[in-house]
């Protein structure tokens, strides 16, 4: 990751998903969905959840569990919410 | 001064989507608690305790509580309750609670708690359940199988059950392979006046088994590490199912030791889920030939407080479980008589379990519980045979 990208939304969420799955970053490509991973299980995808909710401040809830599976829904879903 | 009955507030306000989740852990907090409860409100707490307490004991006692609340309420996520269908208005004849009948007919013979022999009309009822589950397996060409009681440690390790379901596990031990250890415990074995076996914990061998808590998990395993074979499985079986509910063990409607029938569904995901749905739509049209008044809503497995959160909020996000719930016209209560299960690929991934194309397969199973299909009836239709459906009559005659 160069200086841009850690600055980046896209950047930001590829750092959180390193942090909450314990993947390396050329892991996390930028299509990266649930399931493309081990580590990006029903316990992983919760601990994505969870951080995401800490970082961001965004209201998770049954529905965006469900729908935020993979990379860019997560960088949708915030930009969506003020986060662009 | 010792206290019998302790009351207080829970450090974090619970939730009503959370009162009886954190109400059924709450037995598992201290072998002293004989009943607890958590007010509809969620503001109130109050433990009964089997032997009067002082007060470091219920300091300790509410330290404990207030860790399983502070687990399963802090940051939780709202559950979403999906209803499939609402049946629960449907007439039924009878409204008391069957179980002092079954206890007076001797019909129902408890062994201890939460194991129970059962009588001819029980075991009939069963039957006749057990042939419509049956017929439910037949129309997806279920392959039978048997499945043994005891399931290996390194099973259930393999699908993290004992780090979401340590509180209801069963293990099981024999004596050392040791004629000391063997010839000691035929001469001085009895039992204590709570039933417990006087014999030293170093006379058992290791814990490498434990009395099965699921059926569908031995199909899993058998499948593991190979390709599945044609690329999917139907099958069927019935099993002995065993999980500690502590002081939750209450007449039929929990048991320790439990029979299931389960049809299970091993493929890709669409093959899953289709299947999961028609059986839902067949067992929707034998709940209403027998008259049965239930609902099938969205549901969460038992979690321990550790798992709960996460792993409920995910349950229940991508709608993985649905439950039969059973009216019970005695307390306006429902119970789960059974369950509509997908798992996604989990069991897929973690045992290995491949599809032709290389992924991991899907898996979901359909499972009912005969003693609380047969309890629920009987609560709904009671005892006297002329107000049941005919052909339950003519099955248990």
């Amino acid at each position: 990751m160069d200086a841009n990208e850690t600055t980046s939304l896209s950047g930001q969420v590829q750092a959180l998903l390193v942090e909450a799955l314990g993947v390396p970053a050329e892991q996390v490509t930028p299509s990266l969905a649930f399931g493309d991973l081990p580590q990006w299980d029903s316990m992983g995808h919760m601990e994505v959840m969870m951080l995401l909710e800490a970082r961001f401040g965004v209201e998770i809830n049954a529905e965006t569990i469900a729908a935020l599976t993979s990379r860019p829904a997560i960088c949708a879903y915030l930009e969506e919410n003020g986060h662009a | 001064m010792p206290e019998l009955e302790h009351a207080f507030s829970p450090a974090l306000l619970i939730p009503d989507f959370l009162v009886g989740e954190v109400q059924s852990k709450l037995a598992y907090v201290d072998e002293n608690i004989r009943q607890a409860q958590v007010a509809p409100a969620g503001d109130r707490i109050t433990l009964y305790l089997q032997r009067p307490a002082d007060q470091p004991a219920i300091t300790e006692l509410e330290e404990k509580t207030q860790r399983v609340v502070l687990s399963m309420v802090k940051g939780a996520f709202k559950l979403k309750v999906q209803v499939l269908e609402d049946h629960l208005d449907r007439p039924v004849p009878y409204s008391s609670d069957p179980h002092s009948e079954l206890l007076a007919r001797g019909e129902i013979s408890p062994e201890a708690e939460g194991i129970y022999t059962l009588g001819p009309l029980l075991s009939r009822l069963i039957l006749y359940f057990e042939s419509l589950f049956l017929e439910l397996a037949d129309t997806f060409s279920a392959e039978p199988y048997r499945f043994p009681t005891l399931i290996p440690a390194r099973y259930l390790e393999r699908v993290n059950y004992f780090q979401a379901f340590p509180h209801s596990l069963s293990f099981v031990t024999h004596l050392r392979t040791d004629l000391d250890a063997i010839d000691h415990f035929s001469q001085h074995a009895a039992c204590e006046p709570d039933g417990s076996l006087n014999t030293p914990p170093d006379s058992f061998a290791p814990l490498q088994t434990l009395l099965s808590p699921a059926v569908c998990y031995h199909l899993y395993f058998s499948l593991a590490d190979q390709p599945l074979p044609a690329g999917k499985v139907t099958a069927t079986a019935v099993g002995n199912c065993f999980r500690y509910e502590a002081i939750n063990l209450t007449s039929l409607e929990r048991m320790w030791n439990f029979t299931m029938r389960e049809v299970i569904f091993v493929g890709p995901k669409d093959f899953v889920l289709d299947n999961r749905e028609a059986a839902r739509v067949h067992m929707s049209r034998v709940f209403a030939e027998i008259g049965l008044a239930y609902r099938v809503e969205s549901a969460n497995d038992p979690f321990f407080i550790g798992e709960f959160r996460k792993q409920a909020a995910f349950q229940s996000a991508f709608q993985l479980k649905f439950e039969i719930r059973a009216r019970l016209p005695f307390n306006e209560s429902t119970l789960a008589v059974g369950s509509y299960n997908y798992h996604q690929d989990f069991f897929g991934r973690r045992l290995n379990i491949t599809l032709p194309d290389g992924t991991p397969a899907h898996t979901a199973c359909v499972a009912f519980g005969l003693e609380r299909m047969a309890y629920a009836f009987l609560s709904q239709f009671g005892f006297e045979t002329a107000g049941w459906p005919a052909a339950i009559r003519e099955a248990c005659s």
